[in-house]
């Protein structure tokens, strides 16, 4: 192998990117402009639940309890409703998220503390704000509770044990408060870097379909050497990409960048070169750009999205899907991702999954130079 | 009239006769398409389960283990062996190998058993994974509350018959047995529907032009609106074909129901269908190159895909963004997707969304055609 070839090649792919400006634009900044738009999207902040309530009770505890439950920013009283066609009605129609139902005798109930029914109706369309206002309505009935009960107690010259009997001590690593967006943001690395490998595969198959290819191999550079200098122009754009990402998260979403960063940048280095390689094998099976689109769709993002435990924890999947998962790069490299972002571990952890991506991506490549072969001769 | 007819029937054929030569492209998209919806479906909407938990019980008494029991019984996590130090815990909460850790103190029976005792359980939460951090948090807060409150009634001295707090009972409609695959899979459709149809409808203008078999077709005696229609023909088809065959496998493999009705579904995915079409013919004549194509279809159809709830509400999204998500036509899709298939919903509530997704098609469809008529003229 020769580095000169090597580098005719890369040059000659470095000038088609710059040919065109649009197309350079395009191919450099697409993975940060996904994630700054995801970014934005993944800013959730569950507030302001709308919530109806039924009172069948129409007794003044039952009106203090809806107080207390709609007391904070959390849940919004939407309508008091009188049935519950009306609560059906509204929750077709999407205005509000849950509904409260007490039933008639709730005063009665809570003076002599003999189980108080407590229906919640939650929209199932809609499970995240559902289980949020389950969990609060939760918390507020209980302080609810537990004030009338030191009360009672109170009176009863009871001042002790009234509280609840364990104390839990809540503490979230890496991410105190549980925003999603801290570790989606990194996780989501993996995605948006699919894009130097879809260029990759899309340049293969242009000269495929303009019979350039042909032309390409009549020279004296050899398949390995066409291959390689196809890849580290993409790799070179990944790069850059790798750098803005991270300034990204750090300046604009405030996630925060605890490991080092020459290691972060060395491994996405290798993750580039695994996900580079799936972009050459498609490139050299598909002769069309249509299909190598479809194709690192299939194979890239898709699965990139939803199998690399960004969203789905990977110890939940059934046994093949987590063999599969382990098979895709960017599985590995959202553990190596959120790990120096947010864990802040460095070599002496990661390297497992290093190893484990460049053995991908010399298995990728292997595949893609041996069928490159077959498929021109 | 007739002339004008057999024209665009006569585009149309050719273009089938391209597809006929590339049959195996929409036939890989469909079915791969189909394949992969099944796949991630599968590995992906079920509950969370299997977490790694790692429990230092410093007790050892018959409460501490009860209260591990019943944390086993959740049946969300998969307890790792017991320990003995927290260096273990704080070790493999660094490696990530575990997702929280509950640490019992030596008291812990004795407090409970004193009349006012509050033992401290100090809970650790692996925040790099958010989402499992959230699901172990709820079961391990439900568990200490079911057993807090057996123990304060003892403690009052109460009958278990005399005394019972709130008894809530979740109703969760429009999907009462709270599966997942409700609502991730008719978003994952979504996703392979939007992108299907741009891919093909992209395709449409660029491949021609870049082949340089667009000025043979220019020079024919089309109209523009004639060109279009006839390249759109065999996108709106597989497209169509595209929506039936996932939407079986929703149903049939994930149990989707369709409670509304299943004609005004399929008008509604037509004209979804024709929105997303013309966005896809802008593309085709705004890039200049199949390469920059390709590449905006792949951003378009990842950024959208933020919009239809698969990850956060868009009710939950800052307020721009939420601006944002009435100009996207997903977002309108997966309501009226969700309204019919879930809810039952008919035109009566669908309405707006509807509207939105009419008026969004007039807009894109009248730019993008006389984007067609200027760059082809």
């Amino acid at each position: 192998m020769s580095p000169r070839y090597v580098f005719a090649v890369v040059r000659k792919e470095i000038q088609h990117i710059l040919r065109d400006r649009s197309t350079l634009v395009l191919v450099l900044l697409a993975p940060t402009a996904l994630m700054l738009l995801m970014g934005y999207a993944l800013t959730m902040d569950i507030q302001h639940v709308p919530i109806a309530v039924l009172d069948y009770d129409h007794s003044s505890t039952s009106r203090d309890f809806v107080q207390q439950i709609t007391a904070g920013d959390d849940l919004d009283l939407y309508a008091q409703v009188s049935s519950m066609e009306e609560i059906e009605a509204l929750l077709m129609r999407g205005e509000i998220k849950v509904a409260l139902v007490l039933a008639p005798g709730f005063a009665r109930d809570f003076r002599s503390l003999r189980g108080m029914p407590l229906q919640i109706i939650i929209d199932g369309t809609e499970p995240q704000s559902g289980a949020f206002a389950v969990e609060h309505v939760g918390w507020r009935a209980e302080e609810f509770l537990n004030q009338a009960l030191s009360a009672q107690m109170g009176a009863l010259g009871v001042t002790q044990g009234i509280s609840q009997p364990i104390d839990l001590r809540i503490r979230a690593w890496y991410n105190p408060s549980l925003k999603p967006r801290v570790d989606m943001i990194p996780g989501l690395i993996s995605m948006v870097l699919g894009f130097p490998a879809l260029s990759v595969a899309l340049t293969l198959a242009h000269e495929r379909e303009h019979g350039t290819l042909e032309q390409l191999m009549a020279t004296p550079i050899t398949r390995a050497e066409l291959l390689l200098g196809k890849m580290i122009p993409y790799v070179l754009v990944g790069l850059v990409n790798v750098i803005l990402i991270p300034l990204l998260a750090m300046l604009l979403f405030r996630i925060p960048f605890n490991g080092n960063f020459i290691v972060f940048f060395l491994l996405s280095a290798v993750f580039l070169f695994a996900i580079l390689g799936m972009g050459l094998i498609i490139g050299v099976f598909m002769k069309t750009q249509p299909a190598a689109l479809a194709l690192s769709f299939l194979l890239i993002f898709f699965p990139g999205f939803f199998m690399t435990g960004i969203f789905f924890p990977i110890a939940s999947m059934p046994e093949v899907m987590r063999m599969e998962a382990l098979a895709l790069p960017g599985t590995h490299y959202a553990i190596i991702t959120r790990g120096v972002f947010l864990t802040g571990v460095g070599l002496d952890v990661l390297w497992p999954y290093g190893v484990m991506l460049a053995g991908l991506g010399v298995i990728f490549m292997g595949i893609a130079g041996l069928f490159f072969r077959k498929r021109l001769g | 009239m007739m002339a004008k007819w057999r024209r665009i029937w006569s585009l149309s054929i050719k273009e089938f006769i391209h597809l006929r030569s590339d049959w195996w492209l929409p036939v890989f998209m469909l079915i791969g398409g189909a394949i992969e919806l099944l796949a991630v479906g599968w590995a992906t909407s079920r509950p969370i389960t299997n977490l790694p938990l790692m429990v230092l019980d410093h007790d050892r008494s018959a409460a501490s283990r009860s209260f591990v029991v019943n944390l086993h019984n959740t049946e969300i996590f998969n307890l790792e062996a017991e320990v003995y130090g927290v260096a273990v815990i704080e070790d493999a909460l660094r490696l990530g190998e575990i997702n929280a850790a509950v640490i019992i103190p030596p008291d812990f029976s004795s407090e409970l058993s004193s009349p006012a005792g509050r033992p401290i359980v100090a809970v650790i939460l692996n925040g790099a994974e958010s989402i499992p951090a959230t699901a172990a948090l709820r079961a391990i807060e439900g568990v200490t509350r079911e057993m807090g409150d057996r123990i304060l009634v003892q403690r009052l001295g109460l009958q278990t018959e005399e005394f019972e707090g709130f008894i809530p009972s979740l109703r969760v409609w429009f999907n009462e047995s709270l599966s997942e695959a409700l609502y991730t899979t008719p978003a994952e459709l979504g996703l392979m529907l939007e992108f299907t149809v741009l891919l093909f409808a992209a395709l449409s203008f660029t491949r021609e032009r870049e082949l340089g078999t667009l000025e043979h077709l220019l020079v024919m005696p089309f109209s523009t609106l004639e060109l279009v229609i006839g390249k759109s023909i065999p996108v709106v088809l597989v497209g169509f074909i595209d929506f039936i065959l996932m939407l079986g496998v929703t149903h049939w493999a994930f149990g989707v129901p369709v409670r509304g009705s299943v004609a005004l579904l399929l008008t509604l995915a037509f004209v979804y269908i024709l929105v997303e079409l013309s966005k896809g013919l802008m593309i085709s004549v705004m890039a200049k190159t199949q390469h920059q194509a390709f590449l905006l279809v792949m951003m378009l159809g990842l950024s959208d895909f933020m919009f239809t709830g698969y990850a956060a509400p868009v009710e939950s999204m800052p307020q721009v963004i939420q601006w944002v998500a009435n100009f996207i036509p997903a977002h309108h899709f997966l309501a009226i997707m969700r309204g019919i298939l879930l809810k039952g919903t008919g035109m009566e509530v669908l309405w707006p969304h509807v509207l939105a997704l009419i008026v969004l098609g007039l807009f894109i469809g009248g730019f993008s055609m006389r984007f067609v008529r200027r760059s082809l003229s």
